[in-house]
């Protein structure tokens, strides 16, 4: 067993000087980072029960392996606090794992950001944010969690904007990309239940996705209704060809709506997979399928997503307002699946 | 004076070893990989004819990928070990 930290040192005058360096040096996304420090990086390891040359992931198609270290380093520079790190060692398992792909969504022009969704019971104790401005700012945990893993994509990955990640539009997400599900008040079972865990377990589940589009509904009072409105939103968006993963976030006021009718995640996401189906006749003369029109098209119909299972729901944002909102998935499910992996600590 | 850690790996190095290229295309089997994207397989099949026509290649088959993310798989990587003596692979957008 080894506990040295095997990473080049680099000197500086003072903490502004080391953020300077670490600019110059290609470390940043264009935020100043916090100097990596022996004693800094020490206590992220400390906190995760981690050994540093213990390896976390490795990318197979890029030959790549990620260390406790580097992914420490790189948590300490994201601006994460020492608890936060066994956070950001799940996401780094998952974005390695064969089934995320890492190598498609990390370097595809398609931009895909790595929506984090954190459930359990390390959620509320990190303060992960699942309410008010879900996405926005104002909450640590998200913010530097996200950043945590894409400073290890960027700097033991190597997936470097303008080289090997090649998004054409990219997104704002990635830069960081973190939600947790409002369990305390949300009548369904939580994201992570449903895909295998025990409730007191907590998970990370990582989706390679493009940015959420917001659906307003403030006319209906039925789960139905709702839901209608969200379908006709959602059934042409994204890589419509591609068959993608989707998360849907039901936020305070349609959760409660949908909830009231008896309607649970299961319903919903059959709801949504039923009435989000594009006729032939619709994708090719909007120039999505290939070939010519054929008699039958418009009775055809294919499906936004393979599988209703591909439909990740999440009750999360803030209690007021008649918003939700859903996130395509990059690509197609084929190519890249969510990925779930329990918080160790 | 503050002392600070790297953050980036450093690439592991490797030797790889390329297969012999032939000197000239006359008489070759060629095998095209067709990543699964919007008419890379007529692309394929476009280029496939022109190394028939100007370069006097014998054939060309060609291969599909199980998706556009992911590598070869093992199977058609055989296959075009058998089959073929050259191979055109891309990745088209």
């Amino acid at each position: 067993m080894t506990l040295a930290l095997v990473s080049k040192r680099y000197q500086a005058t003072d903490e502004l000087d080391a953020i300077e360096q670490c600019f110059a040096k290609g470390w940043s996304e264009g935020l100043p980072v916090v100097p990596p420090t022996e004693p800094r990086v020490r206590a992220m390891l400390e906190a995760a029960a981690l050994e540093p040359q213990r390896q976390v992931g490795f990318i197979r198609d890029r030959a790549v392996s990620v260390t406790a270290e580097k992914v420490a380093i790189n948590a300490v520079m994201a601006g994460c606090r020492p608890e936060y790190m066994p956070v950001v060692v799940a996401a780094v398992e998952a974005i390695c794992d064969a089934r995320f792909s890492y190598h498609g969504p990390s370097t595809s022009t398609g931009g895909a950001g790595m929506l984090l969704i954190v459930s359990g019971p390390i959620a509320r104790e990190l303060d992960v944010n699942c309410g008010d401005n879900l996405f926005g700012p104002g909450w640590r945990s998200n913010l530097t969690i996200g950043r945590a893993v894409r400073l290890v994509m960027r700097n033991v990955c190597g997936s470097i904007p303008g080289l090997l990640d090649r998004g054409t539009l990219g997104h704002p997400g990635k830069v960081s990309y973190v939600i947790a599900e409002n369990e305390t008040e949300s009548p369904w079972a939580p994201l992570h239940v449903e895909r295998g865990f025990r409730p007191e377990q907590s998970v990370v589940t990582v989706m390679a996705a493009e940015s959420p589009h917001q659906v307003y509904n403030q006319l209906s009072s039925t789960a139905e209704g709702v839901l209608t409105t969200l379908a006709d939103a959602m059934r042409i968006s994204g890589n419509v060809m591609g068959q993608p993963h989707y998360c849907v976030v039901v936020a305070g006021e349609h959760m409660r709506t949908i909830a009231a009718d008896g309607w649970d995640k299961k319903r919903i996401r059959h709801y949504l997979w039923e009435h989000t189906r594009n006729s032939h006749a619709h994708l090719k003369r909007t120039h999505r399928m290939s070939g010519a029109l054929e008699a039958g098209d418009e009775a055809k119909q294919r499906a936004l997503l393979a599988s209703p299972d591909d439909i990740l729901v999440v009750a999360a944002g803030g209690r007021a307002g008649s918003f939700s909102c859903f996130i395509p998935g990059w690509s197609s499910a084929k190519s890249s699946q969510a990925v779930s992996k329990e918080v160790r600590r | 004076m503050i002392e600070f850690l790297d953050p980036t790996t450093e690439a592991a190095t490797q030797t790889i070893a390329y297969a012999p290229r032939p000197t000239a295309l006359a008489g070759k089997r060629v095998a095209l990989v067709d990543n699964t994207k919007y008419n890379s397989d007529r692309l394929l099949a476009k280029i496939g004819d022109i190394l028939k026509t100007e370069y006097g290649v014998a054939e060309w088959q060609m291969y599909r990928k199980h998706n556009a993310s992911v590598p070869a798989h093992a199977e058609i990587i055989a296959a075009i070990e058998k089959t073929a003596d050259v191979m055109v692979a891309g990745i088209g957008d």
